[in-house]
């Protein structure tokens, strides 16, 4: 497993995506992805206090053409869910969300945040695909890209340990 | 004192076509004096100041105004130190301070106590300031758009509003189609994803 190799993949699939303007909060797990974006002229990088304004600030690049993706934490998720329903469906304005899914199965410590994840955003009508294998990347962000933009809704990518090469 | 609409007033001749972005009573207000589909009306409490920060970030060679309010501005204060650190130059930050949460019954908010100016100095702001008048409102406002640098101008205000305002005639997603037609016009670019059709 390396971080730093998975990271590249994630980043260039990205890329690939038509990403350009990307809002994070780190956890442990995505710190490599995050100063990947980080040195990446290609993209531009907004480090955030706390999700819900991340969901702000990636509808209004949105609304002037950029391609947005947000990066955080399924807690981060849970605390962007009101940004999410009154900003992003009710003005139909996508993101990409990209969501650490801490309490995942074989993830220690976050059982409770992981067992709500999936029906939090079934709840908020995100689709929403888990993302296990590096060999999907490019397909899986470049899909979620095109669905977001075509839907004009937020659609959710579960990062997993095994595709972010940590343990 | 005034209400936020006299201020408003005071500046709407002023504000070109810079892209406003604002919420509640003040977005009515604002429609009214400086009509157009350069003009959002968000939803999400707390988020005026974050939408706007976006815009300012993709768009830097434009001017966007965030017309936000006590209530707004508490409920997002983690929003101030993430637009500080990027800074956009071209971001006018307004405050309308009325201590209450007007749109939503007019409870107090903590504004009597917490020191916005402070708050947003704190947080990194390059350069924020209370101001009295309707006319000091404006001279700031023309210097903070001159001297182009990320500004907090704050001020406070009674709750209310003139009794004939137009109402808003359009929904967020006409809202959304119109302000984005628009910056696509102004900007001489497609913004819109044409979408699945545009093939055929």
């Amino acid at each position: 497993m390396d971080a730093k190799q998975h990271a590249l993949w994630i980043v260039a699939g990205l890329k690939k995506a038509g990403i350009d303007f990307v809002a994070t909060l780190p956890d442990e797990k995505m710190v490599e992805v995050i100063r990947t974006i980080e040195g990446d002229p290609g993209l531009k990088h907004i480090p955030l206090c706390r999700e819900e304004e991340g969901i702000g600030i990636c509808a209004g690049a949105y609304l002037a053409g950029k391609k947005t993706a947000l990066i955080m934490q399924n807690a981060g998720f849970l605390n962007s869910c009101n940004a999410l329903t009154t900003t992003c469906l009710q003005f139909q304005i996508p993101t990409l969300l990209l969501i650490y899914y801490a309490g995942d199965m074989g993830d220690r410590g976050f059982t409770t945040l992981g067992s709500v994840t999936e029906p939090a955003l079934q709840a908020l009508g995100i689709r929403y695909s888990i993302l296990r294998k590096t060999d999907e990347i490019d397909e899986t962000l470049c899909g979620a890209q095109i669905l977001a933009e075509d839907s004009k809704k937020p659609v959710a990518v579960l990062l997993t340990k095994n595709v972010l090469g940590v343990k | 004192m005034m209400q936020r609409y006299d201020f408003l007033k005071a500046i709407a001749g002023d504000a070109g076509d810079a892209l406003a972005v604002c919420t509640g009573w003040g977005a009515r207000e604002w429609w009214a004096l400086r009509p157009g589909d350069g003009n959002l009306k968000t939803r999400t409490l707390g988020l005026v100041s974050s939408i706007a920060a976006g815009l300012a970030l993709a768009l830097p060679h434009r001017k966007v105004i965030a017309i936000d309010g006590d209530g707004a501005f508490l409920m997002n204060l983690c929003g101030l130190p993430t637009i500080a650190l990027q800074s956009p130059p071209n971001l006018i930050h307004l405050l309308f301070d009325n201590e209450c949460y007007e749109a939503s019954g007019g409870t107090a908010t903590a504004s009597h106590v917490a020191d916005a100016v402070a708050l947003a100095k704190g947080a990194g702001y390059k350069h924020a300031t209370w101001v009295k008048t309707p006319a000091e409102f404006r001279t700031e406002f023309v210097q903070t758009w001159k001297r182009n640098e990320l500004t907090l101008i704050a001020t406070k205000v009674e709750p209310g509003q003139p009794g004939d305002l137009p109402p808003l005639r359009l929904d967020e997603i006409e809202n959304k189609y119109r302000f984005m037609r628009y910056l696509e016009e102004t900007e001489k670019r497609g913004i819109l994803n044409p979408g699945f059709d545009s093939k055929l």
